[in-house]
């Protein structure tokens, strides 16, 4: 095969009209976003955070509601359907958190880091892009994850006889936006470790466990327990999307700024490594 | 045209490219020579803002490249071909590269028309061969259609017919007038694609020259004798003003005289000849000794830096 570069189109190298335009936001937008939808893991991940929505809603009100059918009847009175309603989120953090992390990780693992750096030296551009492109496809899976997860545990305790809250009940629609929220800014924590770490199993094991951390607060002594539980990032943003205001636990918005300004520091944390690490 | 000053890159105590200055001028192809590990990827990452220097600067028509203000139709770089992600698919690939760059999607078509890969443009970046990542990374350098074109070894990898179609790719290029810098390791590759040659070697600038003129000065003849009087040979040769190495098993590498005038002097001494051979010093065999200061290491070169004198090296010794 014989191609010669005369098959080139435009002659002049470097038309005077290309100089004078720059690599536009929407350009790092619309690129980023095709790096994005181009993978399939960028779909599986998703996916599954839907499977395990739905699963876990239907486990936690199927075995709610079996506790409220084995209960005394002055516990019964205490029952809160609402605890099953969103639980399962918290699992399915750790899946929104890793499409985050491997928005990033994946370009580490196949070497296109540098190319991409290339085509974007602005590296502030480039990181913020990533970030904006993943914000967008989580924005709106968040509030449909949680509504899934709220209709079936709902159905799955009336299903075993148990109190079930309805989509009207009061602070149950703000809860749905505010999951929506939390789970867009969890994403967000998934690429600035993606940038931080670089590597895929290093960043989402991170993630996993930080996340998580607030589950080991019953192992701690009771002062370090409650700081943990109300003030660290993953369990404040809880208040996110409960339904109803607990008194010793941060209001929802002092809980939104904690999260959204952890988010922010990582991100910033991120950036300055980005920048000033050689890709 | 690329300008390297007093170019640095350090990682710890190692210095991976060393107070390099050069010039890479537009309309031919510059060869970028050096042993594996003499710096020569570094050297591009730097000048493609992709690593920070120590000291330095590198600059593309007079700016970073951090600062141009649309890089893709500036510069166009091919530095680790396989750097595709093996599940996305071709066109993907080459497409959100454009978008970034604000290039058309119809460019994508083109580009992949001009490295044969239009077959393979709706499969896996994993599935394809080695020649054919070869001919993605190279799609991408074209994307911008860009006055500066840097390949980093573009031949790796390659079958023949692809190392043809790639030497006459980076000619016809440099023909339109484009900035062509092109490393590899392999002098024999590099005389066939380059008219200028910077060769360095442990970050450091061995040779800044003309290829023809590279030739020049480093075509020496000799000749190699075999004769059972090799030691009465040699000095009867160094009698008539010949230099003359001491080989193994009666052989010597005379340099000095030509075969001629060595055949006369055996016979006025009644030397016997056994062999007679005159040999040009390769391309290869004259880079080798260049360089070859910089890949033993603690060698002092000084012996085969001799012969760079007249290539105008100038590794930045004046401090």
């Amino acid at each position: 095969m014989s191609v010669s570069s005369a098959s080139l189109p435009a002659g002049a190298p470097s038309t005077p009209s290309a100089a004078s335009m720059a690599v536009s936001w929407a350009a790092v937008l619309r690129s980023e976003w095709t790096k994005l939808r181009t993978l399939r893991s960028t779909w599986y991940l998703p996916t599954g955070a839907f499977v395990a929505a739905l699963g876990y809603g239907y486990l936690f009100g199927t075995s709610n509601g079996r506790a409220h059918l084995a209960a005394a009847a002055d516990e019964r009175a205490l029952f809160d359907p609402m605890e099953s309603a969103f639980r399962g989120l918290v699992l399915v953090q750790l899946l929104v958190n890793a499409l985050g992390v491997l928005a990033v990780t994946s370009e580490y693992a196949a070497g296109t880091m540098p190319a991409s750096a290339t085509a974007v030296p602005r590296r502030g551009r480039l990181l913020a892009g990533k970030a904006a492109v993943v914000a967008a496809l989580v924005l709106p899976c968040g509030p449909l994850l949680a509504l899934g997860s709220f209709l079936v545990s709902q159905a799955a305790l009336a299903a075993q006889g148990a109190p079930s809250g309805a989509l009207t009940d009061p602070g149950v629609p703000g809860a749905i936006a505010g999951a929506g929220l939390y789970l867009t800014l969890i994403s967000l924590y998934g690429v600035a470790t993606g940038f931080l770490i670089r590597r895929t199993a290093g960043a989402v094991s991170l993630g996993t466990f930080l996340l998580l951390l607030p589950a080991m607060a019953p192992l701690l002594p009771e002062w370090p327990a409650r700081m943990l539980v109300t003030y660290w990032p993953s369990s404040a943003g809880l208040r996110l999307f409960a339904p109803a205001p607990a008194p010793d636990a941060l209001p929802p918005s002092a809980a939104f700024v904690l999260l959204a300004g952890t988010a922010l520091a990582l991100s910033l944390a991120a950036f300055a490594r980005f920048r000033a690490r050689d890709v | 045209m690329i300008e390297l000053r007093r170019l640095t890159k350090r990682h710890g105590e190692v210095r991976a490219v060393d107070d390099l200055s050069f010039d890479v001028r537009p309309g031919i192809v510059t060869g970028f020579l050096g042993p594996n590990g003499a710096g020569k990827t570094t050297t591009m990452r730097l000048i493609l803002g992709l690593d920070a220097p120590t000291g330095g600067t590198a600059t593309i028509r007079g700016r970073r490249y951090a600062d141009l203000p649309v890089p893709m139709r500036e510069v166009g770089a091919l530095l680790e071909a396989r750097a595709v992600h093996p599940r996305r698919r071709v066109r993907d690939h080459l497409l959100y590269l454009a978008q970034s760059n604000g290039i058309p999607r119809r460019r994508v078509e083109e580009v992949l028309g001009l490295v044969g890969l239009s077959p393979a443009a709706g499969r896996r970046a994993g599935g394809l061969s080695l020649g054919m990542g070869q001919r993605l990374g190279i799609a991408a350098a074209l994307l911008g259609d860009p006055g500066v074109l840097i390949f980093d070894e573009p031949v790796n990898g390659l079958d023949p017919e692809g190392v043809v179609w790639v030497r006459t790719l980076m000619r016809d290029l440099a023909a339109e007038g484009r900035t062509v810098l092109v490393s590899s390791h392999l002098m024999g590759e590099t005389a066939l694609t380059a008219d200028h040659l910077v060769i360095i070697g442990r970050g450091r600038l061995l040779a800044d020259t003309g290829l023809a003129e590279f030739v020049r000065a480093n075509s020496r003849d000799t000749v190699v004798v075999r004769t059972p009087e090799a030691p009465e040979l040699a000095h009867r040769l160094r009698e008539a003003g010949a230099a003359v190495r001491r080989e193994p098993e009666d052989t010597l590498t005379v340099t000095g005289a030509e075969s001629a005038v060595i055949a006369k002097v055996a016979m006025t001494h009644g030397i016997v000849l056994h062999e007679l051979t005159p040999h040009r010093t390769s391309l290869e065999e004259a880079y080798m000794e260049l360089t070859r200061g910089s890949v033993e290491f603690g060698a002092s070169g000084s012996g085969g830096l001799g012969a760079s004198g007249g290539l105008g090296a100038s590794g930045g010794g004046g401090r």
